[in-house]
């Protein structure tokens, strides 16, 4: 006979059990959603005027908010750095050391972090509002596949938009950091664009427009999924739309590290 | 592999993908547009249970019964939007419950669906929402699909509402629209979910006189799941037609003389109660009778 221990150990066992089923399920079915958006991309029908709408909802009104980020990310690294490289005398290597970072690094990274934040989870509450109120039904009802009509055009317009604000954010973010070494640190403006031009290679340029790419896919495909997946009325939507967040930044970060891992054995730094 | 993955797993397997459908066979005039044969689906507890009924073509059948009783489900399995666990759903002659995505769209082609709060699309003007499936079926010109839009929105009473976005309409505007977007295609069934809960009585007569002008005029077969008895029984005893270009009703009061309307009274996802409204006014179950009070 079991004794209470053993009973507790077991309902544990089988609620972890069913726990992990699940996830592994949600995965599998986040994947299969990908691959279907992707697949809608390269077969017909398209639509062309949803991906327009979707390219200036993710990608014109969020360069205000990437120009910013990018400028102060610069700036205020072209500060810190200073200070550090100062102990070294090495004040010169700011220009070189800001374009590093913002190329490799931080262009990219922030500039996913904020789409994320404002578009990724849009897309969530928005796709989430039409589960509720039964829209995607309608549209299966009415002829059309919601994979095609709401997935792929998300899909691609982050894919497209992603790379170019990051492009915008490293450029605002060195010209940012410009500002601070030739009015605050003394630095020559030809000094300074000089060291720029003198760091960048090309392994940085394909590091720094791969992982857009892949954040694109990420926040786009983590917020269709959450939104297409949302139950429980308006709350289920305001849930939908913090986890699709929360996972989309998460997976994002977390995938940085792999990509420059992989990145740095395929394309070492001399 | 998916299978392979959930069977691993331990889940149940997921249905088989559909064989290549055959073309479904020429239909008799007499032989029902829509048969539910012992249909069984569970989620978390069961929904439906050996639910079996036909629906004649040009009839309606009004499906009653509490919350939870499974009767919006039935329009869901109808349309293909789920699948049953067990049982066949036949709709014009084609078994639904088998069929994939890219099958279905011939079939949801012939049926015109109300959903309860009209499910309109937010970030299409009523124009838009109502002339959306002529637009993706892509076999008429704009102009050819404006016309049929105007015509429509006229019909439901709403022409001058046509630029309107949705979010600027009355909760009876905005059911009258997904009326107008669900019949716009001439379709051969009508599903009506709740389509007058929540609304004035006035907008309610408003919906049932569509209801009924549908099923008198067009000759289209409905179902229509309800809960509200006075619109169920005003839709059943009232038939309209056209008199020099104006319709026209015409009141039963003597229920015992109806004909084309069945009603069917789900319970926990078992039919309790299948007859004519007369029967049903006259059941001597206890259920129904607390129904009906």
């Amino acid at each position: 006979m079991a004794t209470r221990t053993q009973l507790l150990f077991l309902s544990l066992g089988r609620r972890l059990s069913q726990h992990l089923k699940e996830s592994v399920l949600a995965v599998q079915d986040y994947i299969l959603l990908t691959a279907q958006g992707l697949n809608a991309l390269v077969t017909p029908p398209r639509y062309h005027q949803e991906l327009l709408a979707q390219m200036d909802s993710l990608g014109v009104q969020s360069l205000s908010i990437v120009v910013l980020t990018g400028m102060f990310t610069g700036m205020v690294l072209a500060l810190q750095s200073a200070a550090s490289l100062d102990a070294f005398g090495a004040r010169p290597y700011v220009g070189r050391l800001v374009c590093i970072s913002m190329v490799r690094e931080l262009g990219p990274v922030l500039t996913a972090l904020m789409v994320t934040g404002r578009v990724g989870s849009g897309m969530a509450a928005e796709l989430g509002s039409m589960v509720v109120t039964q829209q995607i039904d309608a549209l299966r009802v009415l002829g059309s596949d919601p994979v095609r009509k709401l997935v792929a055009p998300r899909l691609a317009a982050a894919l497209i938009m992603v790379p170019l604000l990051t492009i915008v954010s490293d450029t605002v973010g060195i010209f940012g950091g410009s500002l601070i070494s030739i009015f605050n640190l003394k630095l020559s403006w030809e000094f300074y664009w000089r060291s720029v031009m003198n760091a960048m290679v090309m392994n940085d340029l394909v590091m720094g427009l791969l992982k857009p790419l892949v954040f694109g896919l990420i926040l786009s495909s983590v917020g269709c999924y959450m939104g297409l997946n949302t139950s429980g009325g308006t709350q289920g939507v305001g849930l939908s739309t913090t986890r699709s967040v929360v996972v989309a930044s998460v997976t994002i970060l977390s995938s940085d590290f792999f990509i420059t891992k992989l990145l740095l054995i395929l394309f070492p730094v001399a | 592999m998916r299978e392979t993955m959930r069977a691993i797993l331990g889940l149940p397997p997921r249905p088989a993908p559909a064989p290549p459908e055959p073309p479904p066979r020429a239909r008799d005039s007499d032989e029902p547009i829509i048969s539910f044969r012992d249909v069984h689906l569970a989620f978390d507890h069961p929904v439906l249970q050996g639910v079996s009924f036909d629906l004649a073509p040009g009839t309606t059948k009004v499906v009653l019964g509490g919350s939870g009783s499974g009767k919006t489900t039935i329009l869901r399995l109808i349309l293909g939007l789920l699948k049953p666990d067990a049982g066949s759903i036949l709709v014009d002659g084609s078994e639904v419950s088998r069929l994939g995505e890219e099958g279905l769209r011939p079939v949801r082609l012939k049926i015109g669906m109300v959903f309860q709060e009209g499910a309109l699309f937010d970030s299409l003007t009523v124009g838009q929402n109502v002339g959306y499936r002529l637009v993706e079926d892509g076999e008429m010109s704009e102009e050819q699909i404006e016309g049929q839009v105007r015509e429509m929105l006229g019909f439901v009473g709403l022409a001058p509402l046509y630029d309107r976005m949705p979010s600027e309409l009355s909760g009876g505007q905005r059911r009258r629209v997904a009326f107008a977007r669900a019949l716009v295609a001439r379709p051969q069934i009508m599903l009506y979910d709740e389509p007058t809960t929540g609304l004035d009585p006035i907008t309610c007569t408003t919906i049932t006189d569509l209801i009924v002008k549908v099923r008198d005029l067009d000759g289209v077969s409905s179902i229509l799941v309800t809960h509200q008895l006075r619109d169920a029984f005003n839709i059943a005893r009232t038939f309209m037609f056209r008199r020099n270009g104006e319709f026209l009703p015409r009141v039963v009061e003597d229920l015992s003389t109806l004909e084309g309307t069945e009603f069917m009274m789900l319970r926990q996802g078992q039919v309790e109660f299948r007859g004519s409204p007369h029967e049903l006014q006259t059941s001597d179950d206890a259920y129904i009778k607390e129904f009906l009070s």
